[in-house]
């Protein structure tokens, strides 16, 4: 039951970046105590899914990780606040050229599409 | 001392307990007026409540508690991969519940803390809110902090500081410090804001009064925007009236009314300000539109700059190639090599090389090779290099009045 949407509200597919974004938006709330079901309920994906996030994540050192009472919690890092910068912000970039192009689109004058019949090329 | 079990599957009638009460799976408790636990409800697996139910704590496990009146927890309510709804009001020291917590009626916590969902039908009151899923609440909210990983959908808000990861949508209210928003931002009513932050978009659906504005990528602003400092990645637009202290935008800008900047306007691409435009120091990259500036500052223009009853600052400098239609006034004029301008008023104006204005009203002016000018009145001194071309060119004994 993961999202189809991505965090930042549009209605288009949600990508892998998306779901790394929301993965890390999600540890971030718990400042330093994000267990692995409360990031589940949260990101609203299974466990088992998420958990191989997670490690990517980890690895890539994006999130820290240590145990507390025997559980893995997770901490978003230096670096992947600059994930998540670099990725509100090229979506920004791309939410603007997006409206750009929507704009543009609404002032050119609507073709009328020419029936098949009259583009035919008369035979000789 | 006379702690209550419930076992699984049974249901009972339960009026007062005095200790503790223990409920297991798929039992049903119906209220004699209403429960009333001395000590810690323990609820394991899915459990109905039928009636008010009030007790020092709570501890839920592994399913779903329904309670269908009031629910009243003097303590902690905990519910480990729990989730709990409750129909009538709700009240409780502190809240934790990994899955979801949805309430029908009006709420009142201390600290509140959800893994998932928080849905409410009514008002919340908090110290603080914290979501890792989504929050929707159609009443009030008032909390010193709303925290939410993922999205906000709420009515009015008064809070100190909020922060999502996702998208917020509000119906208005105040938060006195701090909005950040990873994502979309929307208010749909009046609203007033210490600071803003939003990587995505932001939009204001009402009058809006706030601080420092930054946004990564689309502001929209449907009324009157008030603000300090406002920068924005990509695309600005206020449809009413903007006022603040300084703006940089990205790429494009336009305004429905007026604006009035007491401190600096940067423009990396376009800006158009149906009214009267009202700044300190302008700089543009493309093009600046509006129907009368007034600068306290300078104005550099890179690429086209056309206003119907003019455009006034202490310097002008028009960029190379750029164009200007409707008069300047300025101290100081320069146009850059191949500038053009119609009418230009001014202290000292200078034309680069191969630039080109219809008529100059100043007191000095310099033409550079290959500059042309149609008319040219001046009080104290004409520079005109060789290969600079006047139509017609009078020295008169006073200036006429500067419009503007």
């Amino acid at each position: 039951m993961i999202p189809d949407r991505p965090a930042d509200g549009s209605n288009r597919r949600r990508e892998a970046t998306d779901l790394y974004a929301t993965v890390l938006e999600v540890v971030k709330r718990y400042h330093g105590g994000a267990r692995v079901t409360r990031v589940s309920y949260g990101a609203g994906m299974p466990v088992d899914r998420l958990k191989i996030l997670l490690e990517r994540l980890v690895a890539l050192g994006l999130l820290g990780s240590e145990e507390i009472d025997g559980r893995p919690v997770y901490d978003i890092t230096r670096r992947g606040q600059e994930f998540l910068d670099t990725y509100w912000k090229m979506r920004g970039f791309v939410e603007g050229l997006d409206r750009l192009a929507h704009e543009e689109a609404q002032r050119r004058p609507a073709v009328r599409p020419v029936p098949a019949a009259a583009a035919r090329i008369p035979s000789r | 001392m006379t702690d209550a079990k419930v076992p699984s599957g049974a249901r009972v009638r339960l009026g007062t307990v005095e200790g503790d009460l223990r409920a297991e799976r798929n039992s049903t408790i119906e209220a004699e007026g209403a429960v009333r636990v001395s000590g810690t409800a323990e609820f394991e697996g899915n459990v109905d409540v039928v009636g008010d139910l009030s007790c020092r704590s709570l501890d839920a496990e592994g399913g779903r508690v329904r309670i269908s009146g009031a629910l009243s927890v003097e303590e902690r309510l905990s519910g480990d991969d729990a989730e709990i709804e409750v129909g009538g009001t709700f009240r409780a020291g502190a809240v934790d519940v990994d899955r979801r917590l949805r309430l029908g009626g009006p709420a009142e916590t201390g600290v509140l803390e959800v893994g998932g969902l928080l849905g409410g039908a009514s008002t919340l009151t908090a110290t603080t809110v914290s979501v890792g899923g989504k929050l929707r609440l159609e009443g009030k909210l008032v909390a010193r902090s709303l925290e939410a990983g993922g999205s906000v959908e709420v009515g009015d808000v008064e809070l100190d500081d909020l922060e999502v990861g996702g998208t917020a949508r509000l119906g208005g209210g105040e938060v006195r410090r701090k909005v950040e928003v990873g994502g979309r931002f929307r208010v749909d009513g009046a609203f007033a804001f210490g600071t803003l932050e939003t990587g995505g978009i932001a939009e204001f659906r009402a009058p809006a009064t706030g601080g420092n504005i930054e946004i990564g990528g689309v502001l929209s602003a449907e009324n009157d925007l008030a603000f300090a400092d406002l920068e924005v990645g990509g695309v600005g637009e206020i449809r009413g009236n903007g006022r603040g202290r300084s703006v940089r935008i990205g790429g494009k800008f336009s305004v429905g009314g007026s604006l009035t900047l007491s401190g600096p306007l940067e423009i990396g691409g376009k800006v158009a300000v149906r009214g009267a435009l009202a700044a300190g120091d302008v700089e543009v990259g493309g093009k600046l539109e509006a129907e009368r500036a007034v600068l306290t500052g300078r104005a550099s223009i890179s690429g086209a700059l056309v206003t119907r009853a003019g455009f006034k600052a202490v310097e002008i400098t028009l960029g190379h190639r750029a164009r200007a239609s409707g008069p300047l006034v300025g101290g100081r004029v320069t146009l850059e090599r191949r500038a053009e301008a119609e009418t230009i008023f001014g202290q000292r104006v200078g034309l680069d090389r191969l630039a080109r204005a219809q008529r100059i009203v100043a007191e000095e002016v310099r033409l550079e090779k290959g500059a042309t000018v149609a008319e040219v009145v001046y009080l104290r001194t004409l520079s005109v290099e060789e290969g600079a071309r006047v139509g017609t060119a009078q020295k008169v004994d006073a200036l006429p009045p500067f419009p503007l």
